[in-house]
């Protein structure tokens, strides 16, 4: 093993699970990866990049991102009966939808809604946010959420923030939010903006939010501690959400005249590809963005389109 | 009437009263589970507010009507309960103080359950003292100083002083205390043991408070509350008789009151057992004048009495009830007390000079004069603020302002879309504002500056974006500019360093609390520049006002 890329404890029980569930369809004659797979556009061993646009006027944005899942093989190739989901949007400031600097509420729905008819026990929505996650919550349509689809909310408690190994090149041990350890899979829901430092936050800047601690020393190497934590919580799915996006004055934004409409979502089970496709939305090429290099760089995904299945859904 | 009978009613009456202050005070924040129909998600910017009429008590409160009336000319909000209350006390007399007062009903629960004296000695703790006018001096010093501008009252007020106490000492020292020991089972490697932790902050953190909430001069507010409560060892209900400035408003409101005690001194035996149980050393028995402003109407003679020699009717008599024994030093002292303290209280310039650079006001508030003409330091914005920024000041806005409430940005910081302290002040101190006011007028409560010498980029010690990534208003009054700073080991570096624009900043704090130097941040708040003053000012013209 590479001594730069030491396993950490979900990797080894992940791929443990993964073993013994094709031994286990192995012996009943049948891979049931195989058998999902057949006749898909994308399977799980395939790296994808789904790209889904909502051309027509008034458009369903809920509707686009059933479709998306769809054109990826459905919910059911991520989520089995019985998982515990934690959904990972990006909350982080009391900030009304339209203000683009939240994930849209109904996004977050229907992800909650495919999870659930997947057969998913329990759906968690977590997020350390930087304001008061009372108001958050409430303001940016998480609560409503949660109340109509009876996702857990879950709140971030200090004590919910669990100082970890993450083996990283930059952090090593660090407190991590609970919700994200204990799942079964990990959707990251982010939404897209521009940052005064990483240049951009996508899906794996997202994952400062799934830490607690002194967050605020993170920026003194920010690239390298996304690209740590990214490869500690590395998400089964990540879900961009750049139906609107903030194109300056970022990460807060708090003007309309900051959004940029895209109504585009794009999804992918590699986060360096998922972020690669959303930087070229403000006319960035992904190499320019530090995490995005430092992540390839590392082994995380990739931004090669020849290694990925790429798509692209209009609705 | 049989006494027993109400002796219940005034307990159960006691029970749902105090049950209710302290509902409203857990009440008193933003739920964990609040959001907002889908519509409204949608639509502008909302304006969170909380479900219960936290502010009940302080309406009821006959001494914050008046003081505020008397001192900012102004009718505080629901005031009309103030008045129903005086107008049932006029007719039953202190009613308020053995039924309703949640402070009174506590001093009731302490000194009944382990009554420090017993028998003969109590009897004779329960007679009438000079020490009784103390109160009626303390209300005369609070009016004559809230009609020469300098409004004390709340400080000794029962509810706010009880609000205070509660929310700022007592509530968060019981949660702090309880999470220290959820946090060690938190860490336990016992899976129970976590379970058993995130179930228990769970349920702690809506009554005690979320995170870790800390106050300014907590313990000094917690030690006050513990005196008053340990007065009640020298003598029942001490607060009551000897100090609450509320007790001596509606006993002097009392004196028409048909509500009165009939002593039968045919049936006394003189064993008098009235007096020992008589919380309010009112002189029940036969044998002395009964004072009616002192008798909290508990009725505890009429239910000790064995003989049936006392009992309380209803008589309309055109003899009024004997006056209230305030004594001319009482008044008189009230009197100077009330002239002098405003006086004073204008030297150390606050009213008159542009005031401490740490006295940032809560959005909404008045300018500094009116702010203190009104404010009743009860704590409830300091309890509701969801970030924990607002604090009592100590010293920063000098004597009259002890126990005001200023952000310390350290602890908290001002949310943008947050205008939760304004809607529940019960007195109007701090306006209720909407966050479309807030942020379009716009409402700056003070100035941001850097301390170079302090923050990362601008010492060369590393790249730091914190204050401009928080930065709340759009565009930016924190923005970078790529400079080349000295580095370590005199090699030039190139980083982004901050500027603040002041015409944008609204000073809400969030880049000092985020920043990551802690204790003394790199970048702080200074109240120069809050829109409510006239004088501090530092811009000859802001931008947008």
């Amino acid at each position: 093993m590479d001594a730069n890329h030491p396993i950490t404890r979900r990797q080894s029980l992940k791929r443990i699970a993964r073993i013994s569930a094709s031994l286990a369809g192995a012996t009943l004659g049948v891979s049931p990866l195989l058998a999902k797979s057949s006749g898909q556009a994308a399977t799980t061993h395939k790296r994808f990049v789904i790209e889904g646009i909502g051309s027509k006027e008034g458009y369903k944005v809920k509707e686009l991102t059933r479709m998306v899942f769809e054109a990826a093989g459905g919910m059911g190739q991520f989520v089995s009966r019985g998982d515990v989901v934690a959904i990972k949007p990006n909350i982080s400031w009391a900030r009304r939808p339209e203000l683009a600097a939240t994930t849209n509420p109904e996004i977050l729905e229907a992800v909650i809604e495919l999870c659930l008819d997947a057969g998913a026990k329990k759906v968690r929505i977590a997020d350390h946010t930087i304001h008061d996650a009372r108001r958050c919550f409430a303001i940016t349509g998480v609560g409503i959420v949660a109340k109509r689809t009876g996702a857990d909310l879950v709140f971030p408690r200090p004590s919910l923030m669990k100082r970890m190994k993450l083996h990283g090149h930059r952090l090593d041990v660090w407190p991590v939010f609970v919700p994200f350890v204990e799942a079964d899979r990990v959707i990251n829901l982010p939404i897209a903006k521009v940052h005064g430092l990483s240049a951009l936050t996508l899906g794996m800047k997202n994952w400062i939010g799934a830490v607690g601690g002194r967050r605020s020393a993170l920026h003194q190497d920010i690239h390298q501690s996304i690209v740590d934590l990214a490869r500690f919580f590395n998400p089964t799915l990540t879900l961009i959400d750049a139906t609107r996006i903030m194109i300056r004055n970022g990460p807060s934004g708090g003007s309309l005249s900051d959004v940029a409409v895209k109504n585009t979502l794009i999804l992918s089970n590699d986060q360096v590809a998922a972020d690669a496709k959303g930087a070229r939305l403000f006319g960035y090429d992904p190499g320019e963005i530090g995490f995005i290099h430092l992540a390839q760089k590392w082994g995380l995904g990739t931004c090669d389109p020849q290694e990925l299945v790429q798509q692209r859904i209009i609705l | 009437m049989r006494a027993k009978h109400l002796v219940w009613i005034r307990r159960i009456s006691q029970a749902f009263f105090l049950g209710l202050f302290l509902f409203l005070l857990v009440e008193s924040r933003l739920p964990e589970d609040a959001y907002l129909q889908y519509s409204l998600v949608f639509s502008s910017d909302v304006d969170l507010r909380l479900d219960q009429p936290v502010t009940f008590f302080f309406q009821l409160d006959p001494l914050a009507w008046l003081s505020g009336l008397l001192s900012g000319h102004r009718l505080i909000h629901g005031f009309l309960w103030a008045l129903g209350l005086l107008l049932v006390t006029l007719f039953l007399g202190r009613i308020f103080c053995s039924f309703i007062c949640p402070l009174g009903t506590i001093h009731h629960i302490v000194s009944w359950v382990k009554p420090a004296l017993k028998g003969d000695r109590m009897t004779r703790a329960n007679q009438k003292t000079p020490g009784h006018r103390i109160k009626y001096f303390l209300l005369i010093t609070l009016l004559v100083g809230a009609v020469m501008g300098l409004n004390l009252a709340g400080l000794i007020d029962p509810i706010s002083l009880l609000f205070r106490s509660l929310a700022l000492a007592v509530l968060p020292a019981i949660g702090v205390g309880l999470k220290e020991i959820f946090d060690v089972m938190a860490t336990s490697d016992i899976k129970a043991l976590n379970y058993l932790s995130y179930g228990g902050e769970a349920l702690v953190s809506p009554v005690f408070g979320y995170g870790y909430p800390a106050y300014k001069t907590a313990w000094f507010i917690g030690l006050v509350f513990l005196v008053i409560l340990f007065l009640n060892r020298i003598r029942p209900r001490f607060w009551c008789r000897i100090l609450c400035p509320l007790g001596a408003l509606l006993g002097i409101f009392s004196r028409f009151s048909i509500l009165r005690i009939e002593k039968d001194h045919a049936k006394c035996t003189d064993c008098k057992l009235c007096s020992e149980s008589c919380q309010g050393a009112a002189s029940p028995m036969p044998s002395q004048a009964w004072e009616n402003a002192e008798c909290l109407l508990c009725f505890n003679c009429f239910d000790a009495c064995p003989e049936g020699a006392l009992s309380f009717r209803f008589r309309c008599s055109p003899k009024l009830n004997k006056r209230p024994d305030m004594g001319r030093r009482a008044v008189l002292g009230g009197l100077v007390a009330g002239i002098s303290l405003p006086l004073l209280a204008r030297l150390n310039g606050h009213a008159h000079h542009v005031s401490d650079p740490r006295l940032i006001r809560p959005p909404g508030a008045l300018p500094e004069k009116d702010f203190l003409r009104l404010c009743q330091r009860c704590g409830l914005c300091m309890k509701v603020c969801p970030t924990n920024a607002i604090n009592p000041t100590l010293g920063e806005a000098g004597m009259a302002g002890f126990w005001t409430p200023h952000l310390i940005m350290t602890q908290g910081y001002c949310e943008y879309t947050c205008t939760l302290c304004g809607s529940v002040c019960p007195t109007g101190a701090i306006r209720e504002i909407s966050v479309r006011e807030k942020i379009e007028r716009p409402i700056r409560i003070g100035s941001a500056y850097m301390d170079r010498g302090r923050c990362l980029p601008w010492s060369g010690n590393g790249p730091c974006i914190v204050c401009q990534e928080v930065c709340p208003t759009s565009p930016k009054a924190i923005y970078l500019r790529k400079e080349v700073v000295p580095g370590p080991g005199h090699t030039p570096m190139l980083a982004d360093v901050p500027y603040v624009d002041l015409k944008r900043c609204n000073g809400c704090g969030i880049c000092e609390n985020k920043c990551p130097v802690k204790g003394r941040p790199a970048i702080r708040v200074i109240a120069a520049g809050e829109s409510r003053s006239l004088k501090n000012q530092i811009l000859l013209t802001g931008s947008l006002s």
